[in-house]
């Protein structure tokens, strides 16, 4: 089955992983089935509810992906009153022949979602947390670092909840691995992903994952605790090597697990045929220490320590004015100090009026108060005149005013953890050396010659065409 | 994989000083390093990559100069202080208090007591690529001992990039090439392309290798097509390509020194390869995993690809590039029959009077024909759309770009925009907001009715093709999903015993957004959002029905 990670087609496939997507940062996996074995009781077979509506499943299956699809009306209630939850085999038997017929699911009249391919980024935003996630931002940075890059091989310790290894089985795929037989003989080197985690029930719920995503064969899966055992794929003594290009250790001590990463024999689990970049992922400066000095005493080359901050940027649009009243999120105060001259201008003219008024009536005759509420409104109808016209930007629709703002949005990561980068050269023998010195003498230096410009080579090229066209013609004659 | 150094092929080397200079290893040449010395190519090629050497008095046996730099002797320094702080501090006194400060220090320059002149000639004699000369200027150093652990650290350090004859052989790839380009070449012509910007794009582009296996076009179609806008001078094609498994001239070969061993059963191998390398390949020809690029001129820009053995005008067919890299102008992407190259078919010669014609005819009017063929192909292909993602960084103003190439993505494919400022992205994600998607399907239902009240016999309802919409709204915001914007940097930092702490500067200058975002499909029928119905919600299902196109504006604005 291919996967849909990797190569999803056009449509949504059944019995694979499909995410559904409500809003940004909240996308559900689920993995489209007609029936469901520990959710029974739907008219319409396998359904997930969301807070957006119910979804049969029947109405994913098939569909292009990313196509937007409404909600079904569920009966979600009749189920729920259900005496007891756990049922018996019997019941389950008769569950399954009364899903068979299942009915088809009817629209509902409103919420929707829309319907999309796995990939890395988004399985990371809403797969089930088992450890802390590396996220994003970090993990391309890391793939980029340490080369992982079709056909290589990675080695990942700690899978813990298995973002990790999504993305960079995503980065060194190249191929999926032919299964009929052995008899096609593999020229090049397949992508592949050695995941090793110590906790048996992650370990088992990361294998899971792998065969439910279509990604057997591309990632391997082995509980091992990697500080005793080290890194070979099978049995930890009697194994075979990963052959490792690159290798990502996302452990609390990752100087420990180093002297199983060396050169030399069959039990090296590093590819000997080239340069091995490594990563390791801790949070305290403590760990780095130990790691980079221990990466030192082992011959680790070009080791640095970065880490990675990042920011996701919130942009709308920040509305002042005086025009704003009762729009929400925007701010009613003035915007031009000649907004604010103008408005205070009214309200001292409006004060002026309203005081030579009352002088007036104290005047005229005193003691009898006039009633407020009839000059307040009177006062507002005044305002309403001589208010500066609302809508200045009237012209412009609403969602396009105001002046486009960008912002670090609040939740804000601002330590994921320490990375530590080096590389191990492949192994060099004397043997290897001479072996080079006689194929490139070391003293051989020739001038060189400037390389031929194109108008050069056109050039000759008809010079040698006209020549053989002669030559031809030569022969001719003489024929 | 890069596992040797092969011949022609670009490499960096690091010096000294801390910058890289490429070079191509041409054999039987010699690289200058300019004050850092030079050394013949041949004791170079073959040899493994991140080795140190340094440059010696050639052998007199066979020539070589260079000696291998162990790993141990490099690292010596902070293994030194790193055993050193394991035991007592060396650097306090009992008391606790430091031992030497540099509270007696004088600055003078007559502490050095070799002169200029005399450190040229040393230079010039002394041999051991430097280690000597650096000796005999720190035995010449009068107040060294006043020197604390740490100032006399950095000293020899100022002194060995300034002499020693050292090199660092690595291999030339898209993140050194960036770092290369950013910090000593000019950043601008790559849009100040960060490593760290370039690892995000590829991943929230989704630019991955599309499998190779005939079984799989069978199952899903062709896999990874990728449609990218490059004002980078290449860099950001040579990125998903590298991401892609197609950069490097040996990328499509077997796996190396493995097979070797294996080439005298070369009739094996020629069966084994896959079938995509038949004897003759013309360009632009893959199906799959291809990337095709559009471009602004008649002609695409693709220098840096140089560097990866790529040569836009005369590359050599081996190069997985030469037949996955496809390249289309905006012009024949939105008006082909405006572009002769395309338009204009070389009118097809009879095989008996082409055989009548001179050799340079008949080349040329092969050449011709392929090239329109090539042309109406590629063009063809990317007008019909369905790829697999969008990668953009580009000078244009974004959402001309996005407008004219979201459409001709996949359902569900990643789009991904860099910009070197922020500008451009927050009015791409102003355009595709919430608001703004609102806004433009209440227009839209508005136009529909009204086209639908116009004319009544017509039942179907049309395409949704209002030129009014887009007089209004510069592109379709409903055809994206969770758009987003994010920038990243990475902060590097020193790490010694006792001594740790970020490195004290950096390159400032452009910070590097990234906008990512899905294609979504749109269903034509109207559906409401449902869920937590709220009083302000109830509000604008009210007030949508009422005509006016501004109360319901305000009301989108309100829902949000």
């Amino acid at each position: 089955m291919p996967s849909p990670f990797l190569t999803p087609g056009t449509h949504s496939q059944l019995d694979s992983l499909a995410l559904l997507h409500l809003r940004r940062d909240q996308t559900l996996p689920a993995i489209l089935q007609h029936t469901s074995a520990t959710e029974t009781g739907y008219k319409e077979g396998k359904v997930t509810n969301t807070r957006f509506g119910s979804f049969p499943h029947s109405t994913l299956v098939n569909k292009p992906w990313g196509s937007q699809i409404a909600a079904s009306k569920v009966d979600t209630g009749s189920r729920g009153r259900r005496p007891s939850k756990k049922r018996k085999a019997s019941d389950l038997a008769a569950d399954s022949t009364e899903v068979t017929d299942s009915s088809a699911p009817v629209t509902a009249a409103s919420g929707y979602l829309h319907l999309l391919a796995p990939t890395p980024e988004l399985w990371t935003a809403s797969l089930p947390h088992r450890t802390q996630v590396v996220y994003t931002p970090d993990y391309s940075y890391i793939l980029h670092r340490l080369r992982a890059r079709p056909g290589s091989t990675v080695i990942e310790a700690g899978a813990g909840s298995g973002s990790f290894t999504h993305a960079s089985v995503r980065a060194v795929f190249s191929g999926y691995p032919t299964t009929e037989g052995q008899t096609e003989k593999r020229t090049r080197r397949l992508g592949k992903v050695c995941s090793f985690e110590f906790h048996a029930q992650r370990a088992e719920r990361v294998r899971e994952e792998v065969h439910q995503h279509g990604l057997d064969g591309l990632v391997e899966v082995t509980h091992r605790d990697v500080y005793a055992d080290g890194f070979l794929v099978g049995d930890a003594k009697t194994g075979t090597s990963p052959k490792a290009n690159a290798v990502f250790l996302d452990l609390p001590a990752p100087w420990l697990a180093l002297k199983h990463l060396v050169r030399g024999g069959e039990a090296s689990p590093l590819d000997p045929s080239s340069p091995v970049y490594i990563c390791t992922f801790s949070p305290c400066l403590e760990q780095v220490e130990r790691t980079i000095s221990e990466l030192r005493q082992m011959g680790w080359l070009g080791i640095e320590m970065v880490e990675v901050n990042n920011r996701r940027i919130d942009v709308n649009r920040m509305r002042v004015g005086l025009q704003y009243e009762g729009v929400r999120g925007a701010v009613v105060a003035p915007r031009t100090v000649e907004e604010s001259v103008t408005r205070m201008r009214m309200l001292e003219k409006r004060a002026r009026e309203f005081r030579a008024r009352q002088e007036e009536n104290n005047i005229n005759d005193e003691g009898e108060a006039k009633p407020s509420i009839g000059e307040a409104e009177k006062s507002s109808q005044d305002a309403e005149v001589d208010a500066p016209p609302l809508a200045p930007e009237s012209d412009v629709p609403i969602y396009r005013q105001g002046r486009l703002v960008h912002r670090t949005e609040l939740d804000l990561k601002t330590h994921t953890s320490y990375l530590v980068f080096a590389v191990l050269p492949r192994e060099w023998t004397e043997e290897d050396e001479q072996r080079c010195r006689a194929q490139w003498p070391s003293n051989r230096v020739e001038e060189r010659v400037n390389p031929k410009g194109k108008r050069q080579l056109k050039r000759e090229a008809e010079q040698k065409e006209r020549e053989e066209e002669e030559e031809r013609d030569a022969q001719k004659d003489a024929s | 994989m890069h596992s040797y150094v092969r011949p022609n092929q670009h490499i960096a080397l690091r010096l000294p000083s801390g910058f890289t200079k490429l070079a191509q290893v041409v054999p039987n040449t010699a690289i200058s390093l300019g004050k850092f010395g030079n050394f013949p190519t041949n004791q170079i090629i073959g040899r493994p990559f991140y080795v140190t050497y340094d440059i010696e008095t050639p052998d007199e046996k066979d020539g070589s100069c260079l000696r291998v730099v162990s790993a141990a002797e490099l690292h010596a320094e902070s293994l030194l202080t790193e055993g050193k702080a394991d035991g007592e501090e060396p650097d306090t006194n009992p008391d606790g208090t430091p031992m030497r400060t540099n509270r007696e220090t004088v600055d003078d320059a007559s502490t050095q007591k070799l002169t200029f002149e005399e450190i040229e000639t040393l230079k010039k004699a002394s041999g051991g690529s430097g280690r000597e000369l650096i000796a005999k200027i720190l035995d010449s150093h009068s107040s060294l001992d006043q020197k604390t652990a740490f100032s006399l650290a950095k000293y020899t350090l100022r002194k060995r990039m300034k002499f020693l004859q050292r090199f660092t052989v690595l291999p030339l790839d898209v993140s050194l090439l960036t770092n290369h380009l950013l910090q000593e070449r000019d950043a601008a012509r790559v849009m100040e392309l960060r490593d760290e910007s370039i690892g995000l794009v590829g991943c929230w582009g989704n630019v991955h290798h599309g499998g190779n296996t005939s079984l799989d076009d069978v199952v899903s179609g062709r896999n990874g097509r990728y449609l990218v806008v490059d004002d980078t001078g290449g860099l950001m094609v040579a990125a998903m390509a590298e991401r892609m498994g197609i950069l490097y001239p040996h990328d499509g070969e077997d796996h190396e020194e493995a097979e070797t061993a294996e080439q005298s059963t070369a009739t094996g191998i020629a069966q084994g390869a896959p079938s995509s390398r038949p004897p003759r390949r013309t360009p632009m020809s893959a199906s799959g995993n291809s990337i095709t690029l559009l471009h602004t001129h008649k002609q695409p820009n693709l220098t840096l690809l140089k560097y990866f053995g790529f040569n836009q005008d005369n590359s050599s067919e081996t190069h997985p590039l030469y037949t996955n890299l496809k390249t289309v102008s905006w012009l024949q992407l939105l008006e082909p029959n405006e572009d002769i190259q395309y338009t204009d078919e070389p009118a097809i010669i009879p095989d008996g009077e082409l055989a009548l014609l001179k050799t340079s005819k008949r080349s040329q009017y092969h050449r011709k024909r392929t090239r329109w063929t090539r042309v109406q192909s590629v063009v063809n292909e990317a007008r019909a759309g369905d790829f697999d993602g969008l990668i953009v960084a580009t000078q244009m103003d974004p959402e001309t770009v996005l407008n004219h190439t979201v459409p001709l993505l996949k359902g569900s494919a990643s789009i991904a925009v860099y910009s070197p400022s922020v500008e451009s992205l927050t009015e791409l994600m102003d355009l595709y907001s919430a608001p703004s998607k609102t806004a433009y399907m209440n227009r839209r239902n508005e136009l529909r009715e009204q086209r639908q009240q116009e004319s009544k016999d017509d039942a179907e309802d049309g395409d949704d093709d209002y030129p009014e919409l887009k007089d209004e709204f510069p592109l379709n915001p409903t055809l994206l999903l969770a758009s987003a914007l994010e920038t990243s940097r990475v902060r590097s930092w020193q790490v010694l015993p006792g001594r740790t702490h970020p490195l004290m500067s950096g390159r400032g200058g452009a910070e590097g957004y990234i906008f990512h975002a899905v294609r979504a499909h749109p269903t034509r029928k109207e559906i409401s959002a449902a869920g937590n119905p709220s009083r302000k919600r109830r509000k604008v299902a009210e007030t949508t029905s009422t005509p006016t196109a501004d109360s319901s504006g305000v009301d989108v604005e309100m829902k949000s």
